[in-house]
């Protein structure tokens, strides 16, 4: 609901009572959003704090004393409370003054915390903690009022802070200051004192500032404030105090109350969270944990609550809705309340961000129990880096430009060391907390770090660092976890968490929403193994190129610049028994799931000499230069390059088809062997790839006498591919639309040119509103790939249509998937969670009614 | 180490780069011939003090233990300390939000409330720039810098309040503490332990 006008709905409403204003039909508009807190409070069954409200239609006239009087005077019937008076253990009763507006708003004026003090004196009788605190809680209201009800300059006031810093002394010459420089004294009556302290608010929500704020945030600027007045008991007595309680704990996201308290009173709005733990309160905790309950079903959302305890017992005072939980409490929170039957399961999948899911799965280090903590102290700034160690600024920025990755180590770090931290990976130091240089600065620019290690000590003219038996030079690698703050000797691997219970829940509820089946893209067993852990239902792509590398470079680099038949067929034949390793490792990784195999993509001269020490002889020299490509990416490349060598893929689905042999007659695994050809324009292409892997598929058949059932496919990647798509079904089983080349070749980009050069030029300009290669683009390329989905349909319509690369993990492009048709997306491993849920939420989408598999 | 002469210009340029930490860009012919003495390094597009230029500067700003106007200098520091605390935690929570997650911004109400917030922080600064300037010249210009980048924080670039790389707030804010810290002769850590005393004796 978000009126035209926040003009006032009602006229004169009276003064509410916290509690009371439902019951009187009023809502936001009048109560604002503290009003409505309280009103949310009074329903869970414990008291609510002693106060009222003076609804927006009435804020106006309450700058008059006669109206404070009044709203005073009904205050003391509510509370039983004496204003000014003195309570039985001693305490002395005051008055807060606070302000809210209908919608939830920063820039609102700050809470007035003690009026109502007679003639200002601070009274003797209070305890020596009770009455500094009151000094100080005393100047930041009166200074407030003479700034914006009475006019003095606030330089004028900042001086006389510093010149009295007891506040105590500071009293009588501000009352002369304002006397000197104000409109007015400062009032010494209390019903004058709550009128100007309204005044003074009103005066600062139409100040620049709190306009600004409004602005900020988009918010109308006559956005009205209600203001509410309660009691406040100085005291200091230990039975007395004040706290707040939060639902969930931030770390685990479950729901775990958990906050402080401390006695005495609260001096400003703001929470304090240095206090006693919650389990020490004199009534105990449960019965906060029975309210946090309540409202969090109630608001479905987490909540914080503000509670005073006295004699009379707890009192609710404050709620706050966490807006933005974190991934972890969004999760958790979500999965909760489908338990309890609040929601829909459907609901909570649909209320969880897909980013949320990419928080959780934030990069650590993995842990064996092997490695050895060097030292520990506060994650600073998120993350995990490995590097190299660095005792200063210079030595950082020089390792960092001979190619090494850096870990910066100081005593603490100055805005002189700025250079060193902008050139290390992550950073550590022994001095300064999570506000400090180091922290700060790390933050802001994204680097992990762990700060105030405190067990660790440098020696700069030694290059050394100790901590406790630990001695490592400057050089030795360290690994450090920004999250946890635990740091590491040597080198860990960094990966990522596997999802806790709760997202493991959430994404189970997320498979029986969507239609889209996800899988992985992974080319070995390792990879393999996460992708399933992670729930990938199959392979999408495994691309082979990786296995062309290494060791295996100078069979492939013989295929293609030998002159010998027979050193040809050596090599390919070397090549199939690699091939058959690489691909039992994966295979065996993957039950009966399907696993679709890319034959050999990469553009040729990535397995040519790329200088004259690396040539054998005359010949490949020859050969080398005859084979020279201008544009390689769209050269021979692909199957292309198979049907200039025609060796190639035999040898490659030799391998795959013995593997597939091995692990099915050892009983491993019995996968489906889905076999893809890339970078097809020509659909005869496809056929003739199709003949040289029958063949094969025959003679392992023979050989070992097994059945070897496999299908096969291509890669949709090229714009005639898409536009041939018909043809390509006449033969293909499956299509795989890649649409890293598919979106280069329809917009005639190059990757990597216009990323780097011109992307930002056109986001800013508004003519692209994401990187085509991170979001699919649904218009052009989506368009094309609409067309090229029902020209297969229409000869094949049990075709399998899916889609791999990084698209598979992006949620706008998996919507734009589900929006198509296709039957699958292949993501990267880590990336399938979150293309679960995504999948799940473009179904939900498209079809709001849908739901069950 | 060797007594070093330097120009005014000398010492004003050897100056402000020991405050700012480093400064990026082409050397000029003063700062080339700081680097020639010693006592500035050059790498790159960047130039930072070496140990001897950091010490010269500190040498030449440190103010007597016996100055007059010593004792009314530490008397504002001390109120200036609870203050730079304020200014770090609202840079820290610029960056992350209480519950430790990354603040990408896209919460307007979060960073208005930050804003104005900062606003209660310059305001209570003023007073006390005033009065640090009337005994050290030399920091007559924060004000103003201050102030320019608040502007620029209010043009719309939210980088004019934390980011390192420009003279943010935040930057500025480190100048000025930087530069009181030379001249009260006090080291980062000390100033740190005697912030940590102050703040938690303000709120007991």
């Amino acid at each position: 609901m978000t009126p035209t006008s926040w003009a006032s709905p009602i006229d004169d409403v009276g003064l509410v009572p916290f509690g009371k204003g439902f019951e009187r039909g009023l809502d936001s508009r009048s109560l604002c959003t503290r009003g409505v807190q309280l009103e949310t409070l009074a329903g869970v069954g414990l008291p609510v704090g002693a106060g009222l409200t003076i609804p927006v239609p009435n804020v106006p006239g309450f700058t008059s004393p006669d109206r404070a009087k009044a709203a005073m005077n009904l205050l003391e019937r509510i509370s039983g409370r004496e204003i000014s008076g003195t309570t039985e253990t001693g305490g002395l009763v005051l008055l807060r003054l606070s302000a809210s507006a209908p919608v939830d708003a920063a820039g609102l004026p700050p809470d007035l915390v003690c009026l109502g003090l007679k003639r200002s004196v601070i009274p003797e009788g209070l305890g020596a903690s009770a009455r500094a605190d009151l000094g100080a809680a005393w100047w930041k209201s009166a200074a407030f009022i003479a700034e914006y009800a009475l006019g003095v300059p606030s330089d004028e006031l900042g001086s006389l802070d510093i010149d009295y810093p007891d506040p105590v002394k500071r009293v009588e010459p501000f009352k002369r200051l304002c006397e000197e420089k104000g409109t007015a004294p400062f009032p010494t009556k209390r019903s004058q004192q709550v009128a100007a302290g309204a005044k003074a608010m009103m005066e600062r929500w139409n100040s620049p500032r709190a306009a600004r704020a409004r602005k900020k945030q988009n918010l109308p600027q006559d956005l009205p404030l209600a203001l509410h007045l309660e009691t406040v008991v100085v005291t200091e007595h230990d039975d007395e105090g004040y706290g707040f309680a939060i639902s969930r704990d931030m770390d685990s996201g479950s729901f775990a109350p958990n906050g402080a308290f401390r006695h005495g009173f609260r001096m400003s709005g703001e929470r304090d969270a240095e206090g006693h733990p919650l389990d020490g309160l004199p009534e105990g905790v449960e019965m906060l944990t029975g309210v946090l309950a309540e409202l969090e079903g109630r608001l479905k959302s987490a909540v914080t609550v503000d509670f005073e305890y006295g004699p009379d017992g707890l009192a609710l005072i404050g709620l706050e809705e966490l807006r933005r939980p974190n991934a972890r409490v969004a999760t958790s929170l979500a999965v909760d309340l489908a338990i309890r039957g609040i929601i829909e399961e459907e609901e909570a999948v649909g209320t969880t961000d897909p980013i949320h899911v990419v928080e959780l799965l934030h990069p650590q280090p993995k842990l064996t129990g092997e490695e050895r903590p060097l030292v520990s102290g506060l994650g600073a700034s998120p993350g995990a880096a490995v590097g190299q160690i660095a005792l200063d600024s210079e030595t950082a920025v020089e390792m960092t430009e001979a190619g090494q990755h850096v870990i910066l180590v100081m005593s603490e770090t100055t805005p002189g060391d700025l250079p060193g931290m902008m050139a290390a990976t992550g950073i550590l130091t022994a001095n300064g907390g999570s506000a400090s240089h180091a922290a700060v600065v790390a933050r802001g620019m994204g680097r992990p770090a762990i700060c105030g290690a405190s067990a660790l000590r440098i020696d700069p003219e030694a290059r050394t660092l100790s901590a406790g038996e630990h001695v490592l030079n400057e050089g030795d690698l360290v690994s450090i976890d920004g999250a946890t703050g635990i740091a590491y000797i040597g080198e860990l691997l960094i990966e990522r968490p596997t999802p806790s219970p709760s997202l493991t829940t959430l994404l189970s509820w997320a498979d029986d929403t969507r239609r889209l089946k996800v899988r992985a893209n992974a080319d070995n067993g390792v990879d393999a193994s996460t992708a399933i852990d992670n729930g990938a239902e199959g392979i999408g792509l495994c691309r082979t190129e990786h296995m062309f590398m290494g060791d295996r470079l100078p069979f492939v680099r013989a295929v293609i610049l030998s002159h010998d038949h027979e050193a040809e067929e050596r090599a390919l034949k070397e090549l199939a028994v690699a091939q058959r390793e690489d691909f039992r490792e994966l295979l065996a990784a993957m039950g009966d799931r399907p696993v679709t195999v890319r034959l050999l993509d990469a553009p040729m001269h990535e397995f040519l000499p790329s200088s004259a020490d690396e040539l054998e002889d005359e010949h490949q020299a020859r050969m080398l230069e005859h084979l020279h490509e201008e544009n390689p990416m769209l050269g021979v490349r692909g199957v292309r390059l198979a049907l200039m060598h025609e060796g190639l893929y035999p040898a490659q689905v030799e391998g795959l088809f013995n593997a597939w042999v091995d692990v099915v007659s050892a009983g491993e695994a019995h996968p489906k062997l889905e076999v893809m050809i890339p970078l097809v324009s020509i659909p005869d292409e496809l056929v003739m790839s199709l003949r040289l892997i029958r063949r094969v598929n025959q003679e392992v058949s023979s050989r070992t006498g097994m059945i070897i059932p496999f299908s096969i496919g291509t890669m949709v990647e090229t714009p005639r591919a898409a536009l041939m798509a018909d043809r390509l079904a006449q033969w293909a089983e499956f299509l795989s639309f890649g649409t890293n080349d598919l979106t280069q070749l329809t917009y005639g980009f190059s990757r990597d040119d216009v990323e780097r050069r011109m992307l930002g030029t056109y986001l800013e300009k508004g003519l692209l509103t994401a990187s085509p290669f991170a979001e699919l683009d649904a218009e052009g390329v989506g368009s094309l790939m609409e067309f090229a989905v029902a020209k297969a349909r229409s000869v094949r319509p049990d075709i399998k249509l899916g889609i791999c690369g990084e698209h598979g993990g992006d949620p706008a492009s998996i919507a734009t998937c589900e929006r198509i048709g296709l039957d699958y997306v292949s993501a990267s491993p880590s990336r399938i969670p979150v293309a679960r849920l995504a999948a799940a939420h473009a179904r939900t989408r498209l079809h709001p009614s849908a739901s069950g598999a | 180490m060797a007594e070093v002469t330097l120009t005014d210009e000398q010492s004003e340029a050897l100056t402000a780069l020991v405050v700012r930490g480093m400064a990026r860009g082409e050397a000029s012919a003063v700062q080339q011939s700081l680097a020639d003495a010693g006592l500035i390094l050059v790498k790159g597009p960047i130039m930072m003090p070496t140990p001897a230029g950091t010490e010269h500067v500190g040498t030449m700003m440190r103010l007597a233990d016996d100055a007059p106007e010593r004792e009314r200098i530490m008397a504002t520091f001390h109120r200036f300390l609870p203050v730079n605390r304020q200014l770090r935690d609202l840079c820290t929570a610029w960056q992350v939000r209480p519950d430790g997650s990354v603040n990408d911004h896209s919460d307007e109400n979060y960073d208005a409330d930050i804003r104005d917030r900062l606003d209660d922080i310059d305001d209570a600064v003023g007073p006390l720039l005033k009065r640090f300037s009337e005994d050290i010249p030399s920091m007559d210009g924060y004000r103003a810098r201050l102030t320019e980048s608040l502007e620029k924080l209010d043009d719309g670039d939210d980088a004019w309040l934390a980011s390192p790389l420009i003279d943010s707030y935040h930057t500025v804010w480190m100048h000025l503490h930087q530069h009181l810290l030379l001249t009260i002769g006090m080291s980062r850590k000390e100033d740190e332990e005697l912030e940590e005393r102050l703040v938690a004796g303000g709120s007991a």
